[in-house]
């Protein structure tokens, strides 16, 4: 494409060369912020079951769920160069797709000095999909139908979701409280935290970080926790019925629940440390995995 | 029409017909002479001037990297590469490959059935912590994975990783630490579970953890290829 | 909207790397697929406006590339062929939809409304500064054969008698598509100014509104 452009020679003596200069801030579309320090706030109409996109680099993202059809957004940069765009669609009447998204204009900007935060109330059944790289990412009392949120580096929080809930980060840790539909999580190094899960199917797993789960199984959940190397906690209530598969391969496995075994594997898994049983009637489904990691399943 | 606005005359038809050539860099003395004469005329030829420049900046688009591994596994399977032969080579004959999101299933499937069905003395494996380790995984990762010739993804791991040395020169620190990092993490277990299978061959267990980490690793090395950082 | 700066691959003519590539070299292949990808579903996005047909249509540029590649004999540049073919490719795309307007050959009144010759409002010029997101979004508004042609000027750089060859129509009507796609563009992104502008920007030192 360069090239092309290059070759033609634009032969003009009134080429306007004020189109780098212009100094107006007339926001054209799209353009939501563009100056140093700048903070903007709009308000968006949204139709029903809107689709919301954040994508950042880096900067903190809180979204909250509110009872208004619409989708309101503060945002705030650090540096002009630092743009942050905006796409409705449609463009005129209420939205069904709201897109965020932050462009480094100029590649020698760096460091904190990308940072942008957003600050977005949605409406509920609304759905999320978030990309931080290196921010953090709250998201609160969001009755959503899906929430996709990935980063890198940055935490992540989600309080009283419901829906589906599909959380992934590298190295950050992730933490899961009172969500109610299904959550997924998944962390390389990253620590997982969940927190009274009202959920009917859960699925987390880090590589090198630890997992504490705390509360109760609901009857008839299906709860996949698994990590390789690090330590697994999982303290529950005594009220809590649940069957449980748990196995480590060089780890550790303490349990305080009164579990009736239920059966052992016709060929015992080599080394590994399991248990199969039944707390209470059994009406949750529990699997919890480790390689090296210990395994510890306490009362509250 | 707003009374603030001018009437066309027959000078501004004249100037339009004109101005895509002077645009093209013809000398055009009427325009010229025009453009100093009529603002509105001026207006528009400036923003047209702008819409040229702005579409000529126009970035290029990064694709998905399941284009690459689409093209490479549909041509494998024509015969183009003079190398390419193996055991799995009649695989490349489906017409699936021609779809990113069935590439993606099949190899998903095609490798959990392999290793599900491979002959070993266990009980019923629970995969889930595979598929669960391979949550989210990108369609490029599973097509590649696929692309590799079967059930190892060493091969396609490899190739990502060889492409995030290439890459990461342009990562901010931070993020590349943080992608350094998990990748050590996945490192030490997959070495982990490999010297294991070779003390016991049959340590489910470890099988699981080994293709976890597999799956994980190409997804990671997927996840730093397609960062943008907001370029 | 993503700009992924991926590491040159290792320096070898294009040459050199197709004469590999047409005995098979899988490297080689790679290679010139890294070369051109981007400037390929560049094209490819803006002649569609979509994504998923854009990925879908450079795989099948590339694909009827290396199927081809026998048959390059080095008369125009590698690039240009490339290039060439994936416009080709797209324009088949385009008439296989039944998107009829791709063909300029008629003088074109038929697609959609008139482009307005609004020559009034002042004020409402365009500032001579161009936002990519809207631009991107105004160019997949067009009517494909306005698309085409403005994607094809402007954008790649092609020129008219190129493009009344590729398009089977004359010189005459290309200039005058682009000169209509140029206007059209400019009316939508000037109506879009006005529907984003629905606050005015507070400055940091004001406190954070109340929910």
């Amino acid at each position: 494409m360069a090239d092309r452009h290059q070759q033609k020679t634009i032969k003009t003596t009134a080429f306007p060369y004020g189109v780098g200069i212009f100094l107006c801030s007339l926001a054209l579309p799209g353009l939501l912020v563009a100056a140093e320090g700048n903070r903007v706030e709009k308000t968006f109409e949204a139709a029903p079951n809107p689709r919301v996109t954040v994508s950042n680099a880096r900067g903190q993202i809180l979204v909250r769920g509110w009872d208004k059809q619409q989708v309101h957004i503060v945002c705030s940069v650090m540096s002009p160069r630092v743009e942050v765009d905006s796409e409705v669609i449609p463009p005129g009447g209420p939205a069904d797709k709201v897109h965020f998204s932050t462009h480094i204009l100029d590649p020698l900007v760096s460091g904190k000095d990308q940072t942008a935060d957003y600050s977005l109330d949605v409406p509920m059944g609304t759905d999320l999909e978030i990309r931080d790289t290196q921010g953090s990412v709250k998201i609160e009392k969001l009755q959503g139908d899906d929430a996709t949120v990935e980063t890198v580096g940055g935490a992540i929080v989600v309080s009283d979701f419901t829906g589906h809930l599909f959380v992934r980060s590298i190295g950050g840790n992730i933490e899961v409280i009172r969500a109610a539909g299904r959550v997924e999580a998944y962390s390389i190094t990253g620590d997982l935290h969940l927190v009274s899960p009202a959920t009917s199917k859960l699925r987390a797993t880090t590589t090198s970080g630890r997992i504490l789960f705390e509360g109760d199984f609901p009857d008839g959940g299906d709860y996949s926790l698994s990590e390789y190397s690090g330590d697994m906690d999982i303290i529950c209530p005594p009220s809590a019925s649940f069957e449980l598969n748990a196995k480590t391969d060089r780890g550790k496995l303490e349990n305080e629940m009164p579990i009736t075994i239920r059966h052992q594997p016709a060929t015992p898994l080599s080394s590994a440390n399991s248990l199969f049983g039944t707390h209470l009637t059994g009406k949750a489904t529990v699997s919890l995995k480790s390689f090296s990691g210990t395994i510890r399943i306490r009362q509250r | 029409m707003d009374e603030i606005r001018r009437h066309r005359t027959a000078e501004c038809d004249r100037f339009e017909l004109e101005l895509e050539a002077y645009m093209e860099g013809e000398v055009r003395p009427f325009v010229l002479a025009h453009l100093g004469e009529c603002v509105f005329c001026k207006v528009v030829s400036e923003d047209l001037m702008a819409l040229r420049t702005a579409a000529a900046e126009l970035p290029l688009e990064e694709p998905s990297p399941a284009v690459w591994a689409n093209v490479r596994a549909q041509l494998s399977a024509e015969g183009a590469f003079a190398e390419k032969e193996g055991a799995w080579s009649w695989l490349w004959q489906l017409d699936l490959f021609r779809r990113p999101v069935p590439v993606a299933a099949f190899a998903c499937m095609l490798a959990l059935g392999c290793w599900m069905t491979a002959p070993r003395n266990y009980p019923q494996l629970d995969t889930s912590a595979s598929l669960d380790a391979s949550g989210g995984q990108p369609a490029a990762v599973r097509s590649m994975a696929f692309a590799s010739g079967g059930t190892g993804l060493e091969p396609v791991v490899r190739e990502l990783e060889e492409a995030f040395k290439a890459r990461e020169g342009s990562l901010a620190p931070d993020v590349k630490a943080t992608y350094e990092n998990s990748l050590s993490s996945l490192d030490v277990s997959i070495r982990e579970c490999n010297d294991s299978l070779q003390r016991e061959p049959d340590n489910s267990l470890a099988h699981e953890y080994l293709f976890a980490a597999y799956s994980q690793k190409a997804e990671v090395l997927s996840s730093a290829l397609e960062i943008d950082e907001g370029r | 909207m993503s700009q992924q700066k991926t590491a040159a691959p290792k320096a070898a003519s294009e040459t050199q790397l197709v004469a590999r590539a047409q005995r098979g070299d899988e490297e080689a292949f790679a290679t010139l697929f890294e070369m051109h990808k981007r400037r390929v579903y560049s094209l490819c996005l803006r002649m569609t406006g979509n994504t998923a047909e854009a990925e879908d249509l450079t795989q099948e540029a590339f694909l009827q590339l290396f199927r081809k590649i026998s048959t390059f004999r080095g008369e125009s540049a590698f690039s240009t062929w490339l290039h060439r073919l994936a416009v080709n490719v797209v324009l088949m795309h385009l008439r296989k939809k039944g998107l009829q307007q791709v063909s300029l050959d008629e003088v074109d009144s038929s697609q959609d409304e008139p482009v307005k010759r609004d020559y009034g409002d002042y004020d409402r010029r365009l500032m001579g500064s161009v936002d990519r997101i809207s631009l991107t979004r105004a160019i997949a508004e067009l009517p494909p054969g306005y698309r085409t042609v403005f994607v094809l000027h402007d954008v790649e750089g092609y020129e008219h008698n190129e493009i009344a060859e590729i398009m089977k129509c004359s010189v005459g009507n290309s200039k005058s598509q682009l000169h209509k796609a140029r206007m059209k563009l400019r009316d939508w992104l000037r109506q879009n100014e006005g529907l984003m502008t629905s606050g005015e920007p507070v400055t940091s030192d004001q406190a954070p509104t109340e929910r």
